[in-house]
């Protein structure tokens, strides 16, 4: 899975820079919490950690560096690229 | 005379964790009432205070992110906002200065619907130390509303709020900050003019919202059926998220500046270690295993002052009041009945306060990214954790404190195997038990009674995961679990605010099983003091010898159902009182022995150790006690419990199935124990 979807949040390297480009397709299915905590497009962001056995994602993001945890599952709707 | 002063009503709103609690706590300092819509660890209270003689009550709603509600508690939130809104003369909105973006979101949602707010910004100083720099002038005449700082903390600008609500300083616009998208335009009119309301946005969210808004769900009778198929309110939300962020972010950038910083700070520094792959589960274990020992050991103290002064009143009102049967139901049946609940409030204190102070800081936050992989196979959600554990103190916050819980199925889940965990009231059942059946010895060091205790918490632990594995599999939902959670900044917790929280519930838990107590040691006394006689020309007899009163009666009729358990009849009327609450065991245990005259004198622990059958056997053997262990640690005998289950599952279905389930578990798992080990 770590190279299935490299341009998605779930499976994007710890601590590294990176931002939000966009969603997946199916925006329906995904949780309007994620947009109503702020994880817009154009946000930066790093994942400082995950709980062990693939479990929730700690992100850091934004100029407020608001933390939020995510699932990978949930994580997989988000579309992200490396901030050079 | 009467008061003819108008309490003036205010609703405290914000986003989770933004210091609502601190400021309500700073600004009703007179009198705090727990309203109807309290969780555990989210404390939702209304509190009054009087300034300039005007009386004010301020209702601190549960925090949420948006008007559009995934989890109960925040539907909680915007049915209060939306359906109260003739009760209350404002908002008073709590902005974060750390995060004013997502402040915003809601902000600008509640002013378009047209309520009166009044903006508090929150935490200037703990934002300034991160470098970002507020324009409160600018911000207000951009966002069209009076904005006042504060820090809720240190009591900074305290009166300067209670001044502006003084002077009813809440806005109203009329001119939205959402415009409606043009797709929606049309259908939004046409509402409008059927249903004479001229707030467009108020429309729009109508369309927007799904099920969870209760009244609102009006709305497909004034559309066309046709205009219902096509609104996908999800769609809108989407929609009005993104716009409203756009917006917000220009806001932002005109009025904050941000400098970048440096320096590591505290909540950095700390969850390096707090969520850390090993130390912290280690952290965790060990913050679990404090709060036990302090359950078990600080307890101690209060709890042997409890009990002198209720044996010292107890022997008092044998000694003052005239002999007779009502000597003796006060001073032997009243009297230790209530402290044999009173003597486990400050076991029960000490639990809530720990559980306050974890939510409190925000590490409960931390906790569940911990624990959340661990509970999903299990059908539960990370946010399970924390009612699993408060349901260690009592099960009916813990089945409240699940309303966070988004995904239906996780919650239901949660609700139904919360029950199982140890709660409070199963303490004092085990403490006499075990001390009944396990020697006051040590291995190496550690007393067989609390590895004897210790297990009666993991037998509960274990099956509510196991039960929950079950119930996995039965219910079926179609809605998918999410996690998306705020990991708030670390805060000092308000020792003294929590501690004020934890009396409030301690004298609930007191008054409420008091008054049960009082009304079965009278129900016990009446029963046992009066039964059937033997003479032609009377039907009840008084003063008879207990086995032979009613009570008596009923104890050798239920005698069969619970004799393969193990028990005698007076062990079957005390488990069946505890079916009110499971604490009532042990008052109803000791107001029989002193009820029967033919009972071994001494503490109801040495009468129970002393109490034989009539063919010498001793009643309280050790297959009776595992007997006993295993039938409480399962069963639901609590009616708060029950009335709690029903009340948050709205299904008379899932509550009868747990009641039952539960109950039947506990009678058979106690007969399979007493006939292994007879």
């Amino acid at each position: 899975m770590q190279n299935k979807h490299p341009d998605k949040l779930c499976c994007f390297p710890k601590n590294i820079l990176g931002k939000i480009t966009g969603y997946d397709n199916d925006l329906l299915q995904m949780p309007t919490k994620i947009l109503e905590m702020g994880l817009l497009p154009e946000t930066s962001f790093k994942i400082l950690y995950q709980a062990p056995f693939r479990g929730p994602l700690y992100i850091e993001y934004g100029s407020e560096k608001t933390r939020v945890a995510l699932r990978e599952q949930e994580a997989k709707f988000i579309k992200v690229e490396v901030l050079g | 005379m009467q008061d003819q002063k108008k309490k003036k009503q205010i609703l405290l709103v914000g986003n989770p964790n933004v210091g609502k609690s601190t400021l309500f706590n700073s600004l009703c300092n007179r009198k705090q009432k727990t309203g109807n819509y309290a969780g555990v660890t989210v404390a939702s209270l209304s509190g009054t205070y009087t300034y300039k003689n005007e009386e004010v009550e301020i209702t601190d709603l549960p925090g949420s992110y948006s008007i559009y509600p995934t989890s109960e508690d925040e539907a909680i939130f915007t049915r209060y906002l939306i359906q109260e809104q003739e009760n209350y003369a404002g908002v008073l909105y709590i902005a974060d200065a750390i995060n004013m973006k997502r402040s915003l979101l809601l902000f600008q949602q509640i002013q378009d619907l047209g309520i009166p707010i009044l903006m508090v910004v929150n935490q200037i100083d703990e934002a300034e130390k991160r470098g970002i720099k507020i324009n409160s002038e600018a911000l207000s005449a951009k966002l069209n509303v009076d904005i006042l700082r504060t820090n809720a903390k240190e009591h900074l600008g305290i009166d300067e709020v209670r001044e502006a609500i003084f002077e009813t300083q809440f806005k109203k616009t009329s001119q939205s900050t959402f415009e409606i998208p043009i797709e929606q335009k049309g259908l939004v009119y046409k509402i409008a003019e059927k249903t004479k309301d001229h707030n467009l946005y108020k429309i729009w969210t109508l369309l927007a919202a799904d099920t969870y808004l209760g009244k609102i769900e009006r709305i497909n009778e004034i559309i066309s059926q046709e205009d219902a198929k096509c609104n996908v309110p999800k769609r809108l939300q989407i929609q009005e998220t993104v716009r409203r962020y756009q917006n917000i972010d220009k806001i932002i950038s005109e009025t904050t500046e941000k400098i970048p910083q440096r320096k590591q700070l505290l909540t950095e520094k700390l969850d390096r270690i707090l969520v850390h792959p090993v130390w912290g589960y280690l952290v965790f274990l060990l913050i679990l295993l404090l709060i036990f020992q302090s359950v078990f050991f600080l307890a101690e103290y209060p709890m042997n002052w409890i009990e002198g002064a209720f044996s010292w009143l107890s022997t008092f009102s044998a000694e003052q009041l005239p002999q007779g049967p009502i000597n003796s139901l006060i001073s032997n049946g009243i009297v230790p009945g209530i402290g044999g609940i009173v003597i486990f409030a400050p076991q029960i204190g000490i639990l809530l306060y720990f559980l306050y102070l974890l939510e409190d800081s925000g590490y409960m936050a931390r906790v569940i990214f911990l624990m959340d992989r661990f509970l999903r196979p299990f059908g539960l959600n990370g946010k399970s954790i924390v009612p699993l554990v408060s349901g260690t103190a009592c099960a009916i916050p813990a089945i409240m404190s699940t309303r966070n819980i988004e995904n239906i199925k996780e919650r239901l889940i949660t609700i139904l195997v919360t029950p199982f965990m140890t709660c409070s009231a199963r303490l004092p059942v085990y403490s006499i038990i075990i001390g009944l059946i396990i020697p006051d010895e040590n291995f190496y060091g550690i007393k067989y009674r609390a590895i004897a205790l210790m297990a009666m918490y993991l037998i509960g632990f274990g099956m509510s995961l196991f039960a929950s594995l079950i119930l996995k599999n039965i219910i079926k939902t179609k809605v998918k679990s999410f996690l998306v959670m705020d990991l708030p900044t670390y805060k000092m917790p308000l020792f003294g605010y929590d501690f004020k929280l934890v009396l409030g519930k301690v004298w609930e838990f007191i008054s409420g099983a008091g008054k049960v107590i009082f009304t079965v040691s009278i129900i016990l006394w009446t029963l046992s003091y009066f039964g059937p006689s033997e003479k032609q020309n009377q039907s009840v007899a008084s003063d008879v010898k207990l086995e032979q009163s009613y009570l008596g009666k009923i104890g050798r009729g239920i005698e069969p159902a619970i004799a393969p358990l193990g028990y005698d009849w007076k062990m079957g009327i005390s488990i069946l009182t505890s079916f009110a609450a499971r604490e009532v065991f042990v008052g109803t245990l000791s107001t029989l022995y002193s009820l029967d005259d033919e009972a071994p004198e001494g503490r109801l622990i040495e009468k129970m150790r002393l109490d034989t059958h009539p063919n010498g056997e001793k009643v309280f053997s050790f297959a009776t006690g595992v007997s006993i262990l295993f039938f409480y640690a399962f069963a639901m005998q609590c009616i708060s419990t029950i009335a709690v289950v029903y009340r948050e599952t709205q299904s008379l279905k899932w509550t009868l199935l747990q009641t039952f389930a539960m109950t039947l578990l506990a009678y058979f798992s106690a007969l399979v124990a007493y006939q292994i080990l007879k």
